[in-house]
């Protein structure tokens, strides 16, 4: 679903123009090379003797890091006068729209240039498949959505900027006329996923879309809503046979069956922000003397971003079509996924398009961002459940989700695809039937946000089984333990996970925690009156990775023992420069001293190409492709999907093992006077480091100083690029160094020996996942539980979390600290979605331009059990054991959770997000 | 517009002329360049921009930013996330910050930080009871938001410069 790949690379060598992206740095007074890294070997830093956060020091000194911090006058040879522009947005999808009321900006707050629709017709833009839509809603139309752009005013000074944009933030400056009503349009996509079990857990399925591969409906009857019914005369396979199978495991769930508990419930989630505290910003100057495009830009994604920059612009006439683009990337304020792939970056490109010479800064107030930032899906699901009673098994389960996608597509069609293949979590059922549709609406748009859809159904199904446990009855962990996915068993998608599968320890973990063994003399606890007390707990999996991840990185070691790290991987705060550190130290043993982040454009050394769509190409199509020992199915990921420790640190690491095996190590036996032919010489993997020295047998400790200046002096291994692809299955190849053959889960490979060049190394061997596994689901998944108990006052239905616990497995974790973070920062985010977080939908909603925090509640410390609070990691099965994704999991349990424990509290069960207090007083009435 | 003088972090600027509804956030960021007070909400809601002001009678409190006009603090004396360390050496505070692991994005990290040390400054002037410490924190601190890190941490690292002095801050 991402942009092609195809498409830039044709471009990039049809367009002639050079494209160069890097990271930005800190500091404003001294030169691009000087601060492109962080932190710097000047600069203190407690991360390099293991404590804290190795981008600690900026962060607490308030160094310009963000895209929001940079002016003209902080960049290296732009001019020094920064110019202002503002997006305005329709507060109105109903009517057509006649145009500005310009003439209210007068005087001081006059504009020095408005750019319309008409405006960008005629320059020959393209815009990327993935953002198509109009830019700017034409006059004469009806808005496509609520807080669709209509212009773009643009100020030479700030004051005048400044005082406009607070006098069109009630929006009577966008003029309009005849009411329409909404503009309807198709869906963005629809699917179907069943599974049918063969009759032994160790049968082949009968059914499952790994077999036959994901199906859509293929009729849409005078409405957005797809014909889900197989009308097998009019609708052929596959889709005819997916919902032949799927209607007959609904009509099992509807029949009457004594000894089947059948459940039918309708759950309903709201659309909520992802409120990163720094309102997206960007800086763009065209310098129309060279034809140079710079941008600074703070994405999640900036590959991506740059590809569809370019991509725009590849066709624009004269003189708007620049000669080179350089993009920066600056840290991020937050992201949670709403940075990944938003339209912003195309606005702050035209800013400085039309603005030719002067640099422009554009940058959303709140409320802006508000009205035009990327959304979480809201979600109505219709779920059934079928239960044996005798076994207490869950036979079957059917359920149909619409989500409401907003005004552009975005990433609705994978939001939908993902929640629905994981909803049914953790457990093991033969026979699933799931719809999903995401429809457009006149709604601000939805895509990506922390916990991808799955928060939403897994919330739906957390509820359910607390319901069937109690219908049963059964003890709700019990339940869970005895539906549980085995860790050879299959998900609804008919594969295996290849990762652990630890639901069963995670499972001991809540039943023996205090908060769960005495959650009925809790309850029966005498306290003051009027308080009801409850205990809720909730277990979710999550899936990590998307099916086409990659990262770059590359690792270089100097004659005194200095590490330095360059990884295309941002930095959004989930520690991803810390994280990479301590991957690095684990094969060179010390923390390394300079950190480059969020760099695309800098690894030539490989010398990569790509061609086609990684998510879609046939096998045949990779085969061929990969005989050239270049070629890789993708060049460059987002951080998303949880994917950071996973994949972002993966080429970082290997790039780390290669300099030791065939830097270090080899130095170490020169010092050891270790021959090669000894034995010992083929034992790397046995030398540990500790304390910054190296051992090995009953040798003497080598100090990595000692090693890497060995290293240079022998002209070994002193650096390393590497490049990852992981299709639910890592890429491994083969390459000759050093006279070896060397086998690692990597598809390229550039080393430097000495104080020499990179090299690139070519690949003799390459196998790469199968592209049959875009069929699967997941097959990377790790699992967290959440206890929570509550206190609800009847009177006020005010709600207090008295106490809670998160029990997480991770595999290895890299940075124990920044894993507690997240598992922490999930847990709050979670709290304000079942409690807290609304956004009414339409013309209340966000797109009115009126949003602020005023309005829209977050959780904050008071909302939390800041001191009651504990997180639990299980320790890794094996001392090797990747490290897993977890920063999207941590945030699903607590919501169910939540729920259920308000349930034992009051009797009532709540059947839509969030719940308010007033709901509470409600029930409790 | 206005005449304006103010002191930020020991260093006198203006007088200036400043247009009365310039905020303060603006003032320091677009006309000082000084970034690292941030821009949260502009409604005074997350105190990502809080700054310290400086009282005469030697005491101190936060303030936002984004609501407030500049020429609102006209003569007087105020501190930003910039003027902490002194030199390279950072405060017990932001060491804390670092080592506790308290942020993650840090974007909301200025005014935290400013919370915390006006906390710190606070009950070394007025030092509260052990059993009243968390919960001194938690109120001086909750008006601040942090969408990352769940707020724990924060509050762990401003306990543990407390704790490590207890003679200073506790009563």
């Amino acid at each position: 679903m991402r942009a092609s790949r195809r498409e830039f690379m044709t471009w990039m060598s049809a367009g002639g123009i050079s494209l160069s992206m890097t990271r930005l740095g800190q500091a404003q007074s001294v030169g691009f090379d000087a601060r492109e890294t962080l932190p710097g070997r000047a600069r203190w830093n407690p991360a390099i003797g293991g404590l804290g956060r190795i981008d600690g020091e900026p962060k607490v000194t308030g160094a310009k890091l963000y895209a929001s911090d940079f002016r003209a006058a902080d960049m290296p040879g732009w001019p020094d006068k920064t110019a202002h522009a503002l997006l305005v947005r329709a507060p109105d999808a109903s009517h057509v729209y006649l145009g500005l009321d310009l003439a209210r900006l007068s005087g001081a707050m006059k504009p020095t240039l408005v750019v319309t629709a008409s405006d960008i017709a005629t320059i020959g833009l393209q815009v990327p498949d993935f953002y198509a839509g109009d830019l700017f809603c034409p006059v004469g139309r009806t808005p496509f959505y609520l807080g669709q752009p209509v212009a773009m005013l643009i100020f030479d000074g700030f004051d005048a900027y400044d005082q406009a944009r607070v006098a069109v933030r009630d929006g009577t400056f966008v003029r309009f006329g005849e009411e329409t009503g909404p503009i309807e349009a198709e869906n963005y996509g629809a699917f179907r996923f069943t599974r049918v079990a063969g009759p032994t857990p160790e049968s082949p399925d009968l059914y499952s879309p790994v077999l036959a591969g994901w199906v859509k409906p293929g009729r849409v009857q005078h409405s957005p809503l797809p014909v889900w019914e197989p009308y097998a005369r009019e609708t052929s396979d596959p889709y005819g046979k997916a919902a032949r199978y799927g209607e007959t495991i609904r009509a099992g769930l509807a029949g009457a069956n004594a000894d089947l508990l059948v459940l039918d419930r309708h759950f309903e989630t709201q659309s909520v922000d992802p409120m990163f505290l720094e309102p997206e910003a960007g800086l763009a100057w065209h310098d129309g003397r060279t034809g140079t495009l710079e941008l600074v830009l703070g994405v999640q994604s900036p590959f991506d971003a740059s590809e569809a920059i370019a991509f725009l612009l590849a066709k624009a006439k004269a003189p708007f079509k620049p000669k080179r683009i350089k993009a920066d990337f600056a840290y991020m304020g937050g992201g949670f996924g709403g940075r990944d792939h938003t339209p912003f970056m195309l606005y702050v490109t035209l800013a400085g398009l039309f603005f030719t010479g002067r640099p422009v800064r554009l940058a959303h107030d709140r409320f802006q961002q508000f009205q035009g930032g990327i959304k979480r899906h809201a979600f109505k699901m219709h779920s059934r459940i079928g239960v044996d009673r005798r076994t207490a098994r869950i036979t079957a389960f059917a359920a149909d989700h619409v989500l409401d996608g907003g005004g552009l597509a975005n990433f609705s069609p994978n939001v939908a695809t993902v929640a629905a293949t994981a909803a049914i979590g953790i457990y093991d059922i033969p026979k699933v039937d799931i719809t999903t549709v995401a429809l457009h609406s006149r709604g601000v748009t939805a895509g990506s946000m922390r916990g991808y859809g799955t928060v939403q159904t897994l919330t739906a199904l957390e509820t359910l089984v607390d319901e069937v446990a109690a219908a049963l009855p059964l003890d709700p962990i019990a339940f869970r333990r005895r539906n549980a996915l085995p860790p050879d068993g299959r998900t609804m998608t008919g594969n295996r996970y290849t990762v652990s599968v630890r639901t069963m320890e995670i499972l001991d973990k809540l039943e023996t925690h205090p908060i769960w063994a005495a959650r009925a003399a809790e309850k029966a606890r005498p306290r003051r009156e009027g308080i009801l007390v409850g205990t809720g707990v909730a277990v979710a999996t999550k899936d990590y990775g998307t099916g086409a991840d990659c990262s770059l990185g590359r690792v270089e070691i100097d004659a005194e023992g200095g590490i330095s790290i360059t990884s295309d991987q941002p930095e959004m705060g989930n520690g991803m420069g810390t994280a990479l550190a301590s991957r690095v130290a684990a094969h060179l043993g010390g923390m390394a001293e300079e950190i480059s982040l969020a760099r695309v454009g800098v690894f030539g050394e490989l010398a990569l190409v790509t061609s086609g769509n990684s998510y879609t190409m046939d096998q045949k199509t990779q085969d061929a492709a990969e005989r050239n020992s270049r070629w890789v199915p993708a060049i460059s990921a987002a951080t998303a999907a949880s994917n950071g420790a996973h994949v972002g640190t993966h080429s970082t690491s290997e790039a780390a093992r290669v300099v030791f095996r065939f830097g270090l190590w080899p130095a170490a036996l020169a010092l050891w006077s270790i021959a090669p032919a000894d034995h010992r010489a083929e034992q790397w993997a046995q030398a540990t480091w500790r304390d910054g020295n190296l051992h090995f047998a009953d040798l003497p400790p080598l100090s990595l100083k000692a090693l890497a200046a060995k290293a240079h002096a022998s002209r070994l291994v002193t650096g390393a690029t590497t490049h990852c692809f992981s299709r639910w299955a890592w890429a491994k190849a083969t390459f000759p160094v050093q006279g070896h053959r060397y086998a690692a889960e990597i598809d390229a490979l550039a080393i430097r020996r000495g104080g020499g060049p990179f090299e690139r190394v070519a690949r003799v061997a390459v196998s790469f996942p199968p592209t049959g596994n875009n069929r699967i689901g997941t097959t990377y998944g790790a699992a967290c539980g959440t206890l929570v108990r509550v206190e609800i006052e009847r009177t006020s239905g005010a709600i207090t979390i008295a106490r809670a616990y998160t029990i997480l497995e991770c595999g290895n974790a890299l940075v124990p600290e920044v894993v507690k973070g997240q598992a922490q920062g999930g847990f709050a985010m979670g709290v304000g979605y079942a409690l807290l977080e609304t956004l009414p939908p339409f013309e209340d909603g966000p797109g009115n331009g009126r949003w602020n925090l005023g309005q829209y509640v977050v959780a904050r410390g008071s909302d939390l059990p800041l001191h009651d609070f504990e997180v639990e990691m299980l320790p890794p099965l094996t001392p090797d054991e990747a490290p897993k994704g977890i920063a999207e999991v941590v945030m699903i349990p607590v919501v169910p959770a939540l729920l259920n424990a308000i349930f034992d509290a009051t009797g009532h069960r709540f059947q839509s997000l969030p719940v308010s207090p007033s709901m509470l007083k409600g029930a409790l009435a | 517009m206005t005449r304006f003088s103010i002191t930020i972090n020991g260093e006198a600027h203006g007088p200036v002329d400043l247009r009365d509804d310039l905020s303060m956030n603006d003032y320091l960021r677009e006309h000082l360049g000084m970034t690292g007070t941030k821009f949260g909400c502009g409604a005074g809601q997350c105190l990502s921009c809080a700054i310290i002001v400086d009282e005469p009678d030697g005491t101190s409190r936060t303030s936002p930013t984004c609501i407030v006009p500049a020429v609102n603090f006209d003569g007087m004396a105020i501190r930003t996330v910039e003027g902490h360390a002194k030199g390279d050496e950072l405060t017990t505070l932001q060491k804390a910050f670092i080592e506790h692991f308290a942020f993650q994005c840090g974007y909301c990290t200025a005014g935290f930080l400013n919370e915390g040390q006006v906390l710190l400054e606070r009950l070394e002037r007025s030092p509260v009871a052990r059993a009243e410490l968390e919960t001194t924190i938690a109120e001086a601190l909750d008006g601040h938001l942090c969408r990352c890190t769940g707020y724990i941490k924060y509050h762990e690292a401003v306990r543990s410069v407390i704790l490590a002095e207890p003679q200073r801050y506790l009563a």
